[in-house]
């Protein structure tokens, strides 16, 4: 039954990444024009060599049979080459999503750490100052423009302190460039950037894990649970929040594309070498190829993330069966 | 009047029924209505969106009364102004006044705003219905466009359509409501679904109504209350949205000004002035906070199912 309903879903994302791919290229396809900016308006490059790299780029072929010899290509794991410098595109993934890992592992660590305690509060005082409150802030979270938030740390914990001869927080990149990269480095130079993406988390989050937990502690079996003489405690850790917390794992699930995009604005704001970065300079500057690639692994992380979430979902909650 | 008076059938109190208190029968805007209107939050944020609204669209006024500048008109002697009675929320980098900016960035925010909510509510209405009402392999095609729509990361959209179309207000809103229309698709589909089993479905089609009267009188008003909620909620996300394309660069090109590109612009001045980062982000907070809170206001009135 399982074996069919994945091997029916999978089936679908077949069809929806071949969609996502096509709609990505028609719309790079149109955009280039007739040329690429590092070969075409490359003065130490004579027009027959101009020729020669269009012609082993592709890009002398309609953008169907491209397309074709790059499904061709990704099915056998080659990503093809970028249009800018000539290395794989496979390398330049490879090489900026641990950066984007780092970055979105920690906010979402930071987020939940954050967000299930104050989701808990918010339920167990409903209606308190305390709930109001917490309420507040987080419909302010999410009204704060992501890149604005950036922006302001940057002003506050970087220039003012550096203004005032503080010690201060860097605004720029994953390390320093000269004798940095140890752990210590690391971590000063992720601070800004994952308070930025863990706000907007908690903000999302603690609400959700609010009602939630409000609802699971309307069921039955809390007051059974009550009704037993089980301590409140008990009641609201053992029993209440184990189930509220179920639908938590979707939400996680439906954030695994966010790996690529949704800290694509925080990447370009605090300058993360990051993999939502590459794409935005990429695209810019017409290299197709490797923004194809970006865009059909962020695809995949879409349906990966929204499968697992639906399978998780099954196993954590056995009412659920997939037909 | 068939809309208001079909809707009434859905929503209809029956307690007051059941238990025969004399309570008037009220139509579903009615109650909606009394219910926004006992919502005094929502009110009030409400009426701040109208006010932002009306400065917003007579932007030409206010430069012209109230702040004295017009939003491009530079002035090298008076650059990085402190707020003040010369600029009284300041300057930037070429003198131009802060406010006035600001005023003339609300029309893009505002604007773009519900000129996307206006297409995706549109286009996604449209497909919602025909998919919803006809199913088969319509609905399969359609809703297959949708799932492809709503799993490219929209950002890598956005990028790629606004390098391929000269971002203006209008090209903008059709760029963000390319999108925005899967989801409202999705929602409408969803209710034609619900609605097309009621009776009075059958019994409009038994005397011979065609399928577009069909949707168009019948069905349209009954998803009507779902595309109110849609729309007031999001109108905030679509100003963030806006904002953060202009601030990359690819939304409304300076020199005309918008939130999202003053804030681009200010960047790269954080040690002269630290007002030019604080204002326009704060324009957009305070904007996006009041019409969230109008959305959800919105919602409690005409849905309280979905009350949270």
């Amino acid at each position: 039954m399982l074996a069919k309903y994945i091997a029916r879903r999978l089936l679908a994302s077949v069809v929806v990444v071949l969609g996502v791919t096509l709609i990505t290229l028609l719309l790079m396809d149109r955009t280039r024009g007739a040329y690429v900016p590092g070969i075409d308006f490359n003065p130490s490059l004579r027009p027959e060599d101009i020729a020669r790299l269009r012609a082993d780029l592709g890009l002398d072929r309609p953008f169907y049979e491209w397309y074709l010899s790059w499904i061709w290509g990704v099915l056998h794991g080659d990503f093809g080459h970028s249009m800018i410098d000539g290395s794989t595109v496979m390398s330049h993934i490879v090489d900026r999503l641990p950066n984007t890992i780092e970055l979105t592992a920690t906010a979402i660590l930071i987020g939940m750490v954050v967000a299930v305690p104050v989701g808990v509060i918010g339920a167990l005082r409903r209606g308190s100052k305390t709930d109001h409150a917490l309420t507040v802030v987080s419909v302010a979270g999410f009204a704060v423009p992501q890149f604005w938030m950036g922006l302001m740390l940057i002003l506050i914990f970087s220039v003012t302190l550096e203004q005032h001869g503080l010690p201060w927080l860097p605004s720029s990149g994953a390390y320093s460039p000269f004798n940095g990269g140890d752990v210590l480095d690391r971590l000063q130079h992720l601070v800004l950037p994952a308070t930025v993406l863990s706000f907007f988390y908690v903000s999302t989050w603690s609400r959700f894990i609010r009602s939630s937990m409000l609802e699971v502690l309307s069921q039955d079996y809390i007051r059974t649970a009550r009704a037993k003489g089980m301590s409140e405690r008990r009641v609201v850790y053992l029993h209440g929040l184990r189930n509220a917390l179920i639908p938590l794992i979707t939400l996680i699930g439906l954030e695994l594309p966010g790996l690529v995009s949704g800290g694509l604005v925080v990447e370009v704001v605090f300058g993360w070498p990051g993999i939502g970065r590459l794409a935005f300079e990429r695209a810019l500057q017409y290299d197709y190829s490797t923004v194809m690639g970006v865009t059909f692994f962020a695809t995949l992380l879409v349906i990966a993330g929204n499968l697992l979430a639906d399978l998780l979902y099954g196993v954590l909650d056995p009412r659920i069966r997939y037909g | 009047m068939i809309g208001p008076s079909r809707v009434a059938e859905l929503d209809m109190p029956a307690a007051g029924i059941e238990t025969g208190t004399a309570r008037p029968a009220q139509s579903y805007w009615n109650e909606s209505w009394e219910r926004l209107r006992a919502n005094r939050i929502g009110i009030a944020a409400g009426i701040l969106i109208l006010i932002f609204a009306v400065i917003a669209v007579m932007a030409p006024l206010f430069s012209l009364i109230l702040t004295h500048y017009q939003p491009q008109t530079i002035n090298l002697d008076q650059t990085f102004m402190k707020p003040g009675s010369t600029h009284l929320l300041g300057s930037d980098e070429l003198g131009r006044d802060t406010l006035t900016r600001l005023i003339w960035g609300a029309r893009v925010s505002l604007g773009v705003a519900f000129l996307t909510v206006a297409m995706s509510l549109t286009l996604g209405t449209t497909v919602g219905m025909v998919a919803g009402y006809y199913g088969g392999w319509i609905d399969d095609v359609l809703m297959r466009l949708v799932d492809t729509v709503l799993a490219i990361p929209a950002i890598f959209l956005f990028i790629l359509m606004s390098i391929l179309f000269r971002p203006n207000a209008f090209t903008l809103a059709a760029i963000v409501a390319s999108v925005g229309w899967g989801s409202v698709a999705r929602l409408v589909r969803g209710e034609v679904l619900s609605v097309k089993q009621r009776d009075f479905i059958l019994a409009t089609r038994s005397i011979g109504a065609r399928d577009t009267r069909l949707m168009l009188r019948h069905l349209l008003p009954n998803v009507l209350p779902v595309l109110i909620v849609a729309a007031s909620l999001g109108v905030g996300q679509i100003i963030l949205i806006e904002a953060a394309l202009d601030f990359l660069g690819l939304g409304i090109q300076p020199p005309t000004p918008s939130w999202g590109n003053m804030l681009t612009n200010a960047q790269s001045y954080f040690f002269r002035s630290g007002f030019l980062v604080a204002l326009p982000g704060i324009a957009i907070f305070v904007t996006v906070l009041a019409s969230n809170m109008f959305g959800n206001a919105i919602r409690d009135a005409f849905d309280p199912r979905l009350k949270s």
